[in-house]
């Protein structure tokens, strides 16, 4: 399986280490009146879709950039990467 | 006062060098490393003139090279430096940057092909996962290599640098030296 590195372009999989769903940038407010409620989502709740899927991998063996990769967990097929510091930096409305 | 013999990363008093057919292998315990890195926002310095390296790139300077690491994120090579605190130069050369002394956290192996860059290219095939087409010379990645993370670096058509870990220095030679002597077997 091939990852197409935002910077570094096609990459083999075995560089990299799957962190899981990428709604992990989503991190609640810890001040927040809910904080606990949506902290407790954050932590074991996660959406386990047939299809379209968006991942934070890692690069370990390459530029230890943090990737967020969409992919369809039925075919397999990686549909595209992106740089997760990309990703949260739009997330909050600043330009990467 | 103690008195310490220095020894290579690979624990001889001289550095190894081993030959198999066109590939020679040579462990470089001349060469000093340091890692520069920007703080946020920051311009991108030239230190000794050198133009850093975008992604996947290695440039070569006057006794001075860099390979691009990360983004905003450069690892410095100079050549015979080893025994100096290369990194104290290099942080008066790029002031305001983050520098790191890196020389003894790796082992440099330089391996040269006498016959072009085929021999080279095939051992490389064996070893790592590089596309020879795209690893030009000026060219350097990390990648896996017997489960051991290293950079790869073209410094030229028939010579490539492999940076390992040190505290593996003894696995990585053999890996190298193992892989050169079998595929001069298997040629012969």
């Amino acid at each position: 399986m091939l990852i197409p590195h935002p910077l570094l372009g096609p990459r083999d999989a075995q560089e990299f280490v799957c962190l899981g769903d990428a709604r992990l940038i989503e991190r609640p407010d810890p001040a927040a009146a809910d904080a606990e409620a949506a902290f407790c989502d954050y932590v074991f709740l996660r959406d386990n879709p047939a299809g379209v899927h968006r991942e934070l991998w890692f690069h370990e063996h390459g530029d230890r950039s943090w990737l967020v990769v969409t992919r369809d967990t039925v075919t397999h097929a990686v549909l595209g990467a992106e740089l997760a510091r990309d990703v949260a930096l739009a997330r909050v409305g600043r330009a990467p | 006062m103690t008195d310490l013999i220095p020894v290579t990363a690979l624990g001889d008093a001289t550095p190894r060098r081993f030959s198999a057919g066109a590939l020679t292998l040579c462990e470089n315990d001349a060469v000093a490393f340091a890692s520069l890195a920007l703080r946020r926002g920051a311009g991108r310095p030239a230190p000794f003139g050198l133009a850093l390296p975008g992604p996947g790139g290695w440039a070569a300077g006057q006794g001075v090279a860099a390979l691009w690491v990360a983004p905003d994120q450069w690892l410095v090579e100079a050549e015979g430096r080893a025994a100096t605190d290369f990194a104290a130069t290099l942080g008066q050369a790029a002031p305001g940057c983050s520098v790191t002394e890196q020389t003894d956290g790796w082992v440099a192996f330089e391996i040269v092909s006498q016959a072009g860059p085929q021999p080279l290219e095939a051992l490389l095939e064996k070893l790592a996962n590089v596309d020879p087409a795209g690893f030009a010379p000026g060219r350097a990645t990390r990648t896996a290599l017997h489960h051991m993370s290293c950079y790869l670096v073209r410094r030229a058509a028939g010579h490539v640098a492999v940076l390992g870990a040190r505290s593996s220095a003894g696995s990585l030679w053999h890996a190298l030296a193992t892989a050169a002597r079998r595929l001069h077997a298997n040629a012969a």
